[in-house]
């Protein structure tokens, strides 16, 4: 079994995987990383978004040798008590309802207001594309990110 | 309804604070008189150091039970809300009706909790009196302490053991509305922070010391089983541990989900299928067999005058065929449990709304006892009826049983979702009405054919109730028609059946609501005024088992389209349409729906919701729900699952165009006050979407949509 080593959370981590296991099972199985979820496994709902040198990827779509030498970021690494301004905006206006997708949609939109740090509702439309939430909290995470808008760094 | 007194008794042990379990004893059914049993169904634990337990019996799915359940007790207690933990209850003898669905986890516990809120706030209290040598009435109680009139403060973790040591009173007096502190206010929900840091354990997140992984391979045709198969290449994938044979298929158990996959991607290659009774189940003949139902016989819903009389006799007759397809659950988290087989039982993990269910038919798979089998209750990512089944609970205890070992974890993948899911079934509906020569509605006639979801959930028994649970919402039609005909034209289907959000109702009220503007358009009446026209000076009506108050459906409607502003001047290709709707006849919701179609493309601008459920526990909650449901229903208009060659066309997400944020329109929720208790509200936004947005859509337009999906050109 081949070796590789990637940056999660900040920590280095050697991992013995096969070069195309998906990124997410790389967190969620290997790592015990369980904030990153699995939804569709075909890049299609976004529940298992994270960072990748800072951009939010789709980790199932993400093979371990493309995140080899890389940082990942995970929503547990976002913050060390959820003091990140999105999640803190994510409570302020209670977004969750059975909270699955929410880590997924929380990477993305922290990716997003890191790259603009004050969105049209065209670019949140844009960066939540791909992204489903089957109980419908899509009105409260537009207001989530627009109350965030300009704390992230 | 079932009359339930409550029963409170002091369960803990000495030294362990104050335990006051909470019993429900439903009213005993003739015969069972001499059998009382008692339905616990909470648990308050205040501890030493004065830290609160509180216990849910509903399985949180997102509704807000672990926030909404708890507020009511904390209410009556004076709890700190910062000093509580919420943790689920394990099914079993303390807790028999854990059952989470059809919109009743508030209005089911909302009395017994507040009474054993209560209860335990009168026992602190009299413990305090006690030591201060003070009568009751002149102690108080906040954020968990009793106050004495001379300053004294002594926190309820402190008078917890003297309470426990007081008699339980039978009927402690409940606060007044008025004097609540947390109810009806907006509370966040409880799991918020470990949502949001990713520490929310849902069942796909279980992880257990040497814990396997395992996917299966089922038959893409329901029902079906393998024939041939070669496992070679399965277990010479690495990391995968076993294949082994089970009910559903078979079984790929590896050290990682990403092995079991890879393994059973290899197993699938060389497996050959028996595809049993349903393989040349198509929906094309199904919509032929529907469609022949349409005229045949039915089984009566309800019926008042004589229909065919009327319709007969009526200046004019208007006839039109609706139509609404298969869909799926669709829940993000895709079915999963975890069962460690022990020596002496055995233990799971997993997200039921139907615990009970749950551990009692995977304790018989595994030949124990129920209450061999604990079963841990997990956060659900997405429940909306799917996980009222028990397939997967139970799959996972025949694998962990022919398996052998440690703990185990079933993950379906997509797929395995849309091809195995307890699906809603599509129904065919021939609507008729007939006016009178002044243009007044004298008779409606609602033919509904399709398969039974009741059937389905018993096992293929036809129940006595069959017509009335596949009629709910057409039966129920809140307007006066003095002649009226709802029935139901069985079609069968060899396909597992399930409720998914908003039931039977959806459908139904779809071609309902939607075939009365067609009749309101008719008869040259303004679709609103049409509707309070009929709803007219109704009081309490009986439908069945349900009764409403139509005065309330008719408040609900006036503010929805008041606040909608119905009747203003639109641009040229908007549209305004409505739906209303008294949902089980306890939530009475209307929703007026602005769209707009251009060059054929259609957009939903805003639902205006209005509703009254009662007492609203917490508005954010509620709130939430009314844009959830609108989501949901509003999807419904733009997903379906067909059939063809026994088994779904659609495999994931990239072929169930599921509503997504940019296609969210704006929400906004009007509160019709009310002083009733709370009813619920998880399902009854939902059933009302379509037919607003198509009501809106043909004021747009002109062009009448009666078929579910909307496909995009049928609005060019």
């Amino acid at each position: 079994m081949p070796s590789f080593q990637l940056t999660v959370n900040g920590r280095v981590r050697t991992v013995d995987a096969d070069a195309d296991t998906p990124l997410l099972w790389i967190l969620r199985d290997t790592l015990g990383l369980t904030g990153t979820k699995f939804g569709c496994g075909q890049g299609v709902c976004g529940s298992c978004t994270v960072h990748l040198d800072g951009q939010a990827v789709k980790s199932c779509q993400t093979s371990l040798k493309e995140a080899a030498g890389h940082a990942v970021m995970t929503v547990e690494g976002l913050s060390k008590d959820g003091s990140h301004p999105v999640q803190r905006a994510w409570l302020a206006e209670d977004v969750a309802q059975c909270g699955y997708c929410q880590p997924g949609m929380i990477m993305s939109a922290a990716a997003l207001l890191r790259h603009k740090p004050h969105p049209s509702d065209r670019d949140i439309d844009e960066a939540f594309a791909d992204h489903v939430c089957r109980c419908g909290t899509y009105p409260r995470i537009r207001k989530a990110v627009k109350r965030a808008a300009g704390g992230v760094k | 309804m079932t009359s339930r007194r409550d029963f409170l008794k002091v369960t803990g042990a000495a030294g362990t604070g104050l335990v006051l379990g909470l019993h429900l004893e439903a009213k005993p059914t003739p015969g069972e008189a001499a059998r009382a049993e008692f339905k616990p169904n909470a648990f308050l634990a205040l501890r030493p150091d004065g830290t609160v337990r509180i216990t849910v019996s509903k399985t949180e799915m997102g509704q807000g039970v672990r926030t909404a359940l708890p507020m009511a007790l904390a209410e009556e207690l004076d709890l700190d809300w910062s000093r509580i933990e919420v943790v689920n209850a394990l099914p079993g003898p303390d807790f028999k009706s854990m059952q989470t669905g059809g919109s009743t986890s508030v209005s089911s516990t909302w009395n017994p909790l507040r009474k054993a809120g209560a209860a335990a706030r009168q026992m602190l209290v009299a413990a305090a009196a006690a030591q201060w040598k003070v009568s009751l009435d002149q102690c108080r109680t906040e954020k968990g302490f009793v106050l004495g009139p001379s300053g004294q403060k002594l926190g309820y973790g402190d008078l917890a053991e003297a309470a426990a040591k007081l008699p339980v009173p039978k009927d402690p007096p409940l606060k007044k509305a008025s004097e609540y502190r947390l109810l009806g206010g907006r509370m966040p929900r409880f799991d918020g922070p470990a949502i949001v840091t990713g520490k929310a354990i849902f069942g796909i997140d279980v992880r257990r010391p040497g814990q396997r992984f395992a996917a299966v391979l089922r038959c893409p045709v329901p029902g079906g089983q393998p024939k041939a198969w070669d496992d070679n290449k399965a277990k010479a994938t690495p990391g995968v541990k076993a294949v082994v044979k089970v009910p559903t298929g078979l079984a790929v158990v590896a050290d990682s989900t990403w092995a079991a996959f890879k393994g059973r991607e290899a197993l699938a290659a060389s497996t050959t299928w028996d595809e049993g009774p349903g393989k040349d189940f198509s929906s094309v003949a199904l919509e032929a067999k529907m469609r022949a139902a349409l005229t045949g016989p039915a089984d009566e819903a309800r019926k008042e005058g004589d229909v065919d009389k009327a319709l007969a006799v009526a200046a004019r007759l208007i006839e039109a065929e609706y139509s609404f397809p298969y869909q799926a659950h669709a829940t993000v988290e895709p079915m999963n449990a975890t069962v460690h087989l022990q020596t002496d039982g055995a233990e799971m993990w997993t997200g039921s709304q139907s615990p009970n269910k749950a551990q009692t038919t995977a304790a018989a798979a595994l030949g124990l006892k129920p209450d061999q089998m604990k079963l841990n209750v997990a956060l659900i990512g997405g429940g909306f009826g799917r996980r009222l089944g028990t397939d997967f609970s139970t799959e996972a205890a025949e694998l962990a049983k022919a398996a052998g070992g440690g703990p185990v974890q079933i993950v379906w993948d997509r797929e395995d979702d849309f091809r195995h899911d307890l699906f809603h079934p599509a129904t065919l509906h021939r609507m008729r009405a007939g006016l009178d020569a002044s243009g007044g509605l004298s008779a409606w006639a609602h033919r509904i054919a399709g398969p039974s979801i009741l059937r389905s959930w018993l096992g293929g028994q036809k129940s006595p109730g069959q017509a009335s649970a596949e009629a709910n919402g057409a039966l129920d039609i809140p307007y006066a028609i003095p002649a009226l005909q709802v029935d139901f034209a069985e079609v069968e289907a060899p396909t597992p059946l399930g409720w998914w959000r908003g039931i039977e109702i959806v459908p139904n009220v779809f071609a309902r609501e939607c075939f009365l503007d067609e009749v309101a358009h008719a008869s040259g009446k303004d679709p609103l005024q049409l509707r309070l026209d009929l709803l007219g000076h109704q009081g309490i009506v009986k439908f069945g088992r349900d009764e409403a108050d139509i005065r309330r459906l008719k408040k609900v409607l006036q503010v929805a389209a008041e606040k909608a502003g119905w009747g203003r001047k639109l641009a040229a290709g908007r549209g305004l349409g409505l739906a209303c709707h008294a949902y089980d006849g306890r939530t009475y919701a209307a929703e007026v729906a602005e769209v707009s179609v251009q060059k054929g493309q259609l957009r939903v601008h805003k639902i205006t919701c209005a509703v009254d459920c009662g007492f609203v526990v917490n508005p954010s909650g509620l709130e939430a729900q009314v844009e959830g449901g609108i989501a949901f229903g509003l999807s419904a208009l733009f997903t379906q699952i067909t059939w063809d060659r026994g088994r779904t066309v659609q495999t994931g997400f990239q072929d169930f165009p599921l509503v997504r944020l940019a296609d969210m329109p704006v929400i906004e929720t009007h509160i019709v006050p009310s002083a009733e208790a709370p009813s619920g509200m998880g399902e009854p936004p939902v059933p009302l979407a379509i037919p607003a947005v198509l009501n809106a859509v043909f004021a747009a337009t002109g062009k009448r949509i009666r078929r579910v999906p909307l496909v995009s050109d049928s609005l060019k």
